[in-house]
């Protein structure tokens, strides 16, 4: 015979709860509020006009998928998604590779660490506008800090790196590549979780350190790696200032990404074709987010 | 062998720990050093080290441009925006940690699923919003702008405050005849100081940096914030190398003060949005 489990009762809004409704829905307005106005009516705006041809003043007037063929067949959009697969390689490989190195190396706790830690966000405090401006001092040619080191060698040494095929490429990746203080702040984080109880057990089974780090706390981090890539590439999806305060995009669209790509539509008053760039990023974005979830199960718990 | 292998490590610990400090400090000072040296040392030898103290460009940009101006655009967009849209989230995270309605989850899911939406992708919508409410070329447009940017992280962080409370209090405050708004106000959100700590600074650092909309919503010299005045400088001083690297200086100098303040509070604010990984 079946026994019957009881049921715990659905938890039900007690009266009291029920009574606050009102309060309750008056607390969560404003937040609703600017969630429809930035979020759910732009959004849907952009979705919609992406399939029309419209300068911002006239109606807008459907054109089907014509911004798509259009964009899918235009030098500077192609270049510009290769530049951001190329750039998304380099974030989830060397930047976060090299943020998690160093959230290594400071959990080790070694003279100074707190120090490296509290230094290497401030980079990350400055605007993005300063930082780009300043590494475009750093790679200027007349008088940029690289250019002056490599003169005391080869004195008659001149490359323009943010104008010149191929270094802007690579000159704009370095103003971002080793700047991942984010990737550092969080993956310690998640080393500084994990019970003490756990490495010592895997101390007294004869783990050394490296296997300690390859085993134990490698694995235990993927959470806050899967969360620094997502990071990181949303970053590279929405690239702007980097580029538009230092290459603007050239030479030749090698340095091109989506958002300059927008923006210069919106100065053309290529609004339709514009919100077509929107669409696609915001579709890259969920495509990264969902790939990135199931690749670090990430929705797992460890404990 | 075995002291072979840990003088090694030992030794590739302290290279990247220069390396990260070098990459990270080493920018900054040579702005800073460059901002006392004459156009022609500069340009001689950009690694030379100034040979007169002078001050003379930022007197100069003091004297020429309203930098006060630019500060106190910085602030009132970047400070108003989020003290006003922290008590937004706050309230809305509180009833959602605290109480059982219809639509609980969805809303939650609906608010933090925001962070994956590129805020450049919403651009022509948001231009379009802020011209159709006659706020182009205002820094109260800006600062509109900017209340809707922290959505996501705090809704998380102020969600998990709250839900830290016990609920035994509100229950005691109610017993006192504490109302709705009271509770929330006098009991819960003194106790949620820490969440609030992460998501104000969060925010208010994303923005007091933000370059992107503010370039795109304003237009004239009295609505600058100081990373546009900075964009502004470069076109205008193309030649005039001294007066560029000052006007950086003042640009970067007021947010490495205040996180030399808030080191710590800043590092861990970092640190607490990452665990929701």
């Amino acid at each position: 015979m079946k026994k019957t489990i009881p049921r715990p009762p659905r938890a039900k809004a007690s009266r009291l709860q029920r009574a606050n409704y009102k309060w309750i829905y008056l607390f969560l307005l404003p937040t609703v509020i600017v969630f429809a106005m930035f979020y759910v009516i732009p959004i849907a705006q952009v979705f919609v006009t992406s399939f029309t041809q419209w300068d911002g003043f006239n109606a807008p007037v459907f054109n089907g998928v014509r911004n798509y063929v259009n964009l899918f067949s235009s030098h500077s959009f192609l270049t510009a998604l290769r530049n951001l697969f190329l750039w998304g390689l380099v974030a989830v490989f060397l930047h976060v590779g090299f943020g998690t190195l160093v959230a290594f190396v400071l959990f080790q706790r070694p003279r100074g660490w707190k120090f490296t830690r509290a230094v290497f966000m401030i980079p990350n405090v400055i605007s993005a506008a300063a930082w780009a401006m300043i590494y475009r001092f750093i790679f200027n040619d007349d008088f940029g800090v690289l250019n002056g080191i490599i003169r005391i060698f080869d004195p008659d040494f001149s490359v323009q790196w943010f104008y010149k095929s191929p270094w802007a490429f690579w000159a704009v990746t370095f103003t971002w590549l080793f700047y991942a203080v984010i990737v550092t702040l969080i993956v310690l984080g998640d080393l500084l979780n994990i019970p003490t109880e756990l490495t010592e057990a895997a101390r007294i089974d004869g783990a050394t350190g490296w296997q300690l780090i390859r085993c134990i706390q490698l694995p235990l981090c993927r959470g806050a790696i899967g969360t620094s890539i997502i990071c990181s590439l949303t970053a590279r999806i929405s690239m702007y200032e980097q580029i538009a305060l230092t290459t603007a995009g050239g030479p030749d669209y090698q340095t091109m990404s989506l958002p300059i790509l927008l923006v210069n539509a919106i100065t053309d008053y290529r609004y339709g074709y514009a919100n077509a760039v929107g669409v696609l990023m915001f579709l890259i974005g969920l495509a990264v987010l969902y790939v990135v979830n199931r690749a670090f199960r990430m929705d797992e718990s460890d404990y | 062998m075995n002291t072979v292998k840990k003088t090694a490590t030992r030794a590739l610990m302290y290279f990247v720990e220069l390396f990260v400090i070098v990459l990270s400090v080493f920018p900054i000072l040579w702005v800073m050093m460059s901002a006392f040296k004459t156009n022609g040392e500069i340009l001689s030898d950009p690694l030379a080290l100034p040979t007169a103290f002078s001050m003379d460009a930022f007197v100069y940009l003091f004297e020429t441009y309203n930098f006060p101006l630019y500060f106190w655009n910085s602030l009132l967009a970047a400070g108003v925006s989020t003290l006003v849209s922290l008590l937004f989230y706050a309230m809305g995270a509180y009833v959602i940690a605290k109480f059982q309605f219809p639509g609980r989850q969805l809303l939650f899911i609906l608010f933090t699923i925001t962070l994956l939406v590129p805020g450049h992708s919403k651009t022509q919508p948001i231009f379009s919003l802020v011209t159709g409410l006659g706020l182009y070329d205002s820094i109260w447009g800006v600062t509109l702008v900017y209340l809707s940017a922290g959505m996501a992280m705090s809704i998380f962080v102020l969600k998990a405050g709250f839900m830290a409370i016990p609920k035994s209090l509100d229950e005691a405050a109610a017993i006192e005849g504490a109302g709705f708004v009271r509770t929330f106000w006098s009991i819960n959100l003194p106790l949620a100081k820490s969440a609030l700590a992460t998501a104000g600074i969060l925010m208010f650092l994303g923005n007091w940096n933000e370059y992107y909309f503010a370039s795109l919503l304003t237009m004239s010299d009295s609505q600058r914030t100081l990373p546009i005045a900075l964009a502004f400088f470069t076109s205008e001083f193309s030649y005039n190398y001294t007066n560029l690297f000052a006007a950086l200086t003042v640009v970067i100098l007021p947010g490495i003060i205040l996180y030399a303040f808030a080191q710590e509070q800043v590092q861990a604010s970092v640190a607490a949005t990452g665990i929701k990984g």
